[in-house]
């Protein structure tokens, strides 16, 4: 009992630091969209095109957004100390790192959930891609944040090169987005890719949490 | 004479006294206005959507009236290091994204059974949405920095640099043939509206202008009371 | 009662310190001393299991702590030189933060009374980033009464505070040791405090 309450009063914190940065929060989406303009003048705006690629620049800018946050993933509560109070009270490595991927998964990649309708007008994509694309970002983003989850912990051990947590986000959110985007191509045989999706986000949920609490075990003990 | 535009006191004292007579006139004139919508002529051509013109046009004008402002605002306030300018940027900057998301958002549902699409990657399209997208950087900015002269002055500088995008929504449907209509309206020509439909345009126009400059010069008193209470 | 039997402690094959033998009883206080790099905090990181591969064992209150990691921490409040609290907290998130964690009993009245004797309770919604170095250290500090724990760890708590807030940190110590609680810190300014005793680091 004191255990779950302990487990409440963490995503407590974790909502109001969220709702103190909202700035945040919404300069991610303002980030999205302008790209997505940058796109639409790269491509020249022919209606045609748009929305036989739109999908596949959405899911892609998607994810170039949600790596923006990467470094806001532990590194406060690293050089803060609360990592290892945290602890000491009961709550181990891999459970935080849990909470923190599924608050994370809540308060930074569900808000693009809404922005992903507006992007949609945008390239006037058929509302049954957009139906799609929005369920398979709901299993993707999950597999994401366990990805960034990963990533900002390896970051905690070398603060000198930030940007090799986002290339490593990116090599395994290939096969997410291999199979989000096919969905709408494979007609009725769409279940199996569902199926594949929610296997590796169950695969990424279960693993994430020992790979990066070694990390930051790892980078505790070098400090 | 011009004392409160500039003088945040003299801006308090004309206020309080012309803020209940305009509430009441401008109540007036929207509900003049929409009485004048709901009587005007149906298009002939597209019935009865044609009356979202009455709310798509006047917030577009005063989107782009809003950011003229600021930028007036913007180069009184860095010439000559008045604090008032950088209080009215602040204030007034929701007022126009408001009206420019508004304006996004009429045309859509205008542009759906006229053209058969939400949204389409032409010129004024673009420029406005772009638009919208400034003011809400305008926003960020002022969250972003904790120290207010950094913050004001770049904010300032920043609106100057997107003011460079109000020539370009003006003219977009003159120098790229694309979907949107030539303008109807200018002081130059006679307009080639016709009258019954160009009343309720200016009502609802003036209606709109008055509104926005209610919650302005409330938004306005707010910040001039935050800045003394600190 | 905390025991603490030879302890011996290698970094990359460098030898820390070695050998190290502590005793901590009821109405405790000890103090870590030694210059800027001879081993205290290493020491301690150790007590608290935080770094691994050392000789030597740690008994609480008879156990081995390796066998209920969990238990012994939750008899400590640690506190190191860096601040728990989130920048963008208010004071009173922050405070009922730490108290929910610690499942601590004390009550909301206590809490503000705790705030004025420190001079912190004028901050009490105030985002923590708005206070100065040392009365973010005080708030850190406050965590010593809020989490009513038996074993206070402290590494360096004198940084920061000015004279006054000395004085109120030794008297908190020495209420704290009156009620058989234990003390352990490390530090290079020497407290007035009776009865402390004394490890030498070199």
């Amino acid at each position: 009992m004191i255990f779950i309450k302990k487990i409440f009063l963490f995503f407590k914190r974790e909502s109001k630091l969220f709702f103190r940065n909202v700035v945040d929060l919404f300069s991610n989406i303002l980030f999205f969209f302008l790209s997505i303009f940058i796109f639409v003048f790269a491509l020249g705006a022919d209606e045609q095109l748009l929305k036989s690629i739109g999908l596949g620049i959405i899911w892609s800018l998607l994810l170039l957004s949600s790596t923006l946050s990467l470094r806001k993933f532990y590194e406060e509560d690293f050089n803060s100390g609360v990592l290892v109070i945290i602890h000491m009270r009961g709550i181990s490595y891999e459970l935080l790192v849990f909470l923190k991927i599924l608050s994370h998964f809540l308060f930074v990649q569900m808000p693009f959930l809404i922005s992903i309708p507006v992007a949609s007008l945008l390239f006037n994509l058929p509302t049954s891609e957009v139906y799609n694309l929005m369920f398979t970002f709901i299993i993707g983003s999950l597999i994401l944040s366990c990805l960034s989850s990963m990533s900002a912990s390896m970051n905690l051990l070398n603060k000198a090169n930030y940007s090799i947590g986002g290339i490593v986000v990116m090599l395994f959110s290939i096969p997410v987005i291999i199979f989000s985007v096919g969905i709408n191509e494979v007609g009725s045989d769409y279940k199996s890719l569902i199926n594949i999706l929610l296997g590796l986000a169950l695969i990424f949920l279960g693993i994430s949490p020992w790979v990066s609490a070694a990390f930051i075990k790892l980078a505790l003990r070098n400090k | 004479m011009f004392g409160f535009l500039i003088n945040p006191s003299k801006f308090n004292k004309f206020v309080d006294i012309i803020l209940k007579p305009l509430i009441f006139t401008s109540s007036i004139i929207l509900i003049a206005g929409l009485i004048l919508v709901y009587l005007s002529p149906l298009d002939y051509q597209q019935g009865l959507t044609v009356k979202i013109m009455y709310i798509h046009v006047p917030s577009a004008w005063l989107a782009l009236l809003t950011y003229s402002i600021m930028t007036i605002y913007s180069i009184i306030g860095i010439a000559f290091k008045m604090p008032f300018s950088f209080i009215v940027n602040k204030a007034v900057a929701p007022i126009g994204a408001v009206f420019t998301l508004l304006c996004l958002i009429s045309g859509s549902l205008w542009g759906k059974p006229m053209w058969g699409t939400w949204w389409v990657w032409d010129a004024r399209l673009t420029s406005v949405a772009i638009l919208l997208l400034i003011y809400l950087i305008i926003i960020f900015l002022d969250k972003t920095f904790e120290n207010k002269e950094v913050r004001e002055k770049t904010t300032a500088i920043f609106i100057l640099i997107g003011s460079v995008n109000l020539p370009i929504i003006k003219f977009s449907v003159d120098w790229w043939n694309t979907l949107h209509q030539p303008a109807s309206v200018s002081k130059l020509s006679s307009p080639s509206i016709d009258i019954s439909m160009l009343r309720p345009l200016l009502v609802m126009t003036i209606a709109f202008s008055l509104i926005g400059l209610i919650i302005a010069i409330l938004r306005i008193k707010a910040e001039i009371l935050i800045r003394k209470h600190r | 009662m905390l025991l603490i039997n030879n302890l011996s402690f290698f970094r990359d094959e460098n030898l820390i310190f070695e050998n190290l033998n502590l005793s901590l009883g009821n109405g405790q206080i000890t103090q870590l001393r030694g210059k800027n790099g001879s081993g205290k905090t290493t020491f301690l990181k150790v007590i608290l299991n935080l770094l691994s591969s050392k000789t030597g064992e740690i008994f609480w209150e008879g156990q081995n702590i390796n066998k209920n990691i969990f238990n012994f921490y939750n008899q400590i409040t640690y506190i190191a030189d860096h601040n728990t609290s989130s920048r963008k907290l208010s004071v009173l998130d922050n405070i009922n933060f730490w108290k929910g964690l610690s499942s601590s009993n004390l009550s909301n009245d206590e809490t503000l009374l705790l705030l004025e004797t420190f001079n912190l309770k004028k901050y009490l919604n105030t985002e923590t980033m708005y206070l100065s170095s040392g009365e973010i250290k005080k708030l850190e500090l406050l965590r010593l009464i809020l989490e009513q724990k038996k074993i206070w760890i402290l590494d360096e708590p004198y940084n920061h505070l000015d004279d006054s807030s000395i004085e109120i940190l030794n008297q908190t110590f020495v209420d704290h040791t009156n009620n058989d609680g234990i003390i352990l810190f490390a530090s290079h300014y020497n407290p007035a405090v009776n009865d402390l005793e004394i490890l030498e680091f070199s």
